[in-house]
């Protein structure tokens, strides 16, 4: 019988075609894995070294061949590669989890903020959304809708704080201030619903509140103006926009949802052709600016960049904000919304039956 | 980046917290586990010195809301002394001007 004899057919290859070439160059070979035939029929795992024994002139006598048992070595590693398989599954299940997680996530951030907005008859709207960071749900939020056949409501506000419980905040306010609208449009009864609901749902050691902007828009389409009332509570004013840029000022109006009885301010305006009403939260006014990043952008600062656009349709408005937006790179740290409505300059692009 | 401190006094009306450095995000429930900690008798009241606060995020402004929450439960009173004009304003446009008294220093909020 022959070594070779004992090995598996793979096994008997591998010696012919490496082993014993290497062999007779070498003239030793060491720990080479192969498996033997066992008597049962069951393959025995095992590591082989052989060297050639030479006579005193340099012939081959004879090999001498050293079998080591490899069935402790082979379980190890069978044993590695088990467990680098379940540390492999384990991270494609986190990866998974992880991707689940990050469209549950982004379906709640589309519930936050319309998809669209609503074409508004002679009235042309644009908005936009800034998020300081992808994993952070917003905080800030806006809309516009329709509440009966001739009134369209819009609002737009900061929720104070971040995050998820933020977020929460923001889900509900959006939908509350919705409904509120449908049940009464008056922009203060609107806010104060919504005060009322904020108070109830928020109470002792965690408040949470937000400052909004809500306001009804009233398309005359006789003339093609659109009247314009609303009201603020903590928020920064509305900018309007005509020839010039000037803020409509609400001063007085306190955030939504810290005290019982709040006061709301108003303020009334009416849009002509051309004349464009911007809505804004502070992350813009607040960002900050220059080299040391030690100043902030500032009310003045962004009313000369709205005068320098003025007469702009709402589209063109808001791609230019977005543009300073993304020029202020790393000093703008918080989320921003933006909302413009404007009526065209050329009038009403849509003609209303009402 | 100056990390945030408070630092706790008491006075003949009631307790004086010194808020100094950065007052934000990271940072604003270091108050209200502050305030957990404080007794607060009726009629009391406690004042926020703000004069070496270096800046203060909507999440600041909150823990200022949630600290006059807590003092009002305990029939206590609330004033921030030397509000910075930053944060100033910033309560002027919230309206929370209307609803906290503010006094120039510590020395004003604590003589009545």
């Amino acid at each position: 019988m022959r070594f070779t004899d004992l090995l598996t057919v793979g096994g008997k290859l591998y010696h012919e075609t490496h082993f014993a070439p290497l062999l007779r160059m070498q003239g030793e070979i060491n720990g080479i894995a192969l498996e033997i035939k066992q008597a049962g029929g069951d393959r025995l795992p095992v590591l082989i070294s052989s060297a050639v024994k030479n006579g005193s002139t340099g012939e081959p006598l004879l090999i001498r061949t050293t079998v080591f048992d490899a069935r402790d070595r082979r379980a190890y590693e069978e044993e590695l590669l088990r467990s680098r398989k379940a540390a492999e599954e384990a991270r494609k299940e986190a990866e998974a989890d992880r991707a689940r997680l990050q469209d549950a996530l982004a379906v709640l951030q589309q519930s936050l903020l319309p998809a669209t907005l609503p074409p508004v008859p002679g009235v042309e709207t644009a908005a936009h959304y800034h998020t300081a960071s992808p994993d952070r749900l917003g905080g800030d939020f806006y809309d516009v809708f329709p509440v009966d056949g001739k009134r369209f409501a819009f609002f737009l506000g900061d929720v104070c704080g971040k995050g998820p419980q933020a977020a929460a905040v923001t889900s509900l306010t959006r939908y509350t201030l919705r409904a509120a609208a449908l049940h009464d449009p008056d922009p203060v009864s609107a806010l104060t619903t919504l005060n009322k609901v904020l108070q109830e749902r928020y109470t002792g050691g965690d408040p949470r509140y937000c400052t909004a902007v809500f306001g009804v828009l009233e398309p005359a389409s006789a003339t093609g103006q659109v009247a314009v009332r609303l009201a603020a509570g903590g928020h920064p004013p509305a900018l309007r926009a005509d020839g010039t840029a000037d803020f409509l000022p609400t001063p007085g109006g306190l955030l939504v949802g810290v005290l019982p009885a709040p006061h709301f301010a108003t303020a009334t305006t009416t849009l002509g052709a051309g004349d464009t009403l911007l809505l804004y939260t502070d992350g813009l006014t607040e960002a900050r600016t220059g080299e040391d990043r030690a100043t902030l952008y500032g009310d003045e600062a962004l009313r000369d960049f709205v005068a320098g656009h003025a007469g702009k349709p709402p589209q063109a408005l808001v791609q230019a904000l977005t543009g300073l937006l993304a020029d202020f790179g790393d000093g703008l740290d918080d989320d921003t919304a933006l909302l413009a409505l404007g009526v065209p300059a050329s009038g009403p692009t849509t003609k209303n039956p009402l | 980046m100056s990390p945030l401190r408070i630092t706790t006094r008491d006075t003949a009306t009631g307790p004086v917290l010194e808020i100094t450095g950065e007052f934000d995000y990271t940072n604003a429930t270091e108050l209200r586990d502050l305030l957990g900690t404080l007794t607060l008798r009726p009629g009391r009241r406690l004042v926020l010195d703000l004069a070496g606060m270096t800046f203060c995020d909507s999440s600041g402004i909150t823990a200022l809301i949630a600290a006059r929450n807590h003092v009002h439960a305990a029939q206590a009173d609330i004033a921030l002394a030397a509000v910075p004009a930053n944060t100033l304003r910033i309560l002027r446009i919230v309206g929370l001007d209307q609803i906290f008294p503010l006094y120039p220093d510590t020395d004003a909020a604590t003589r009545s």
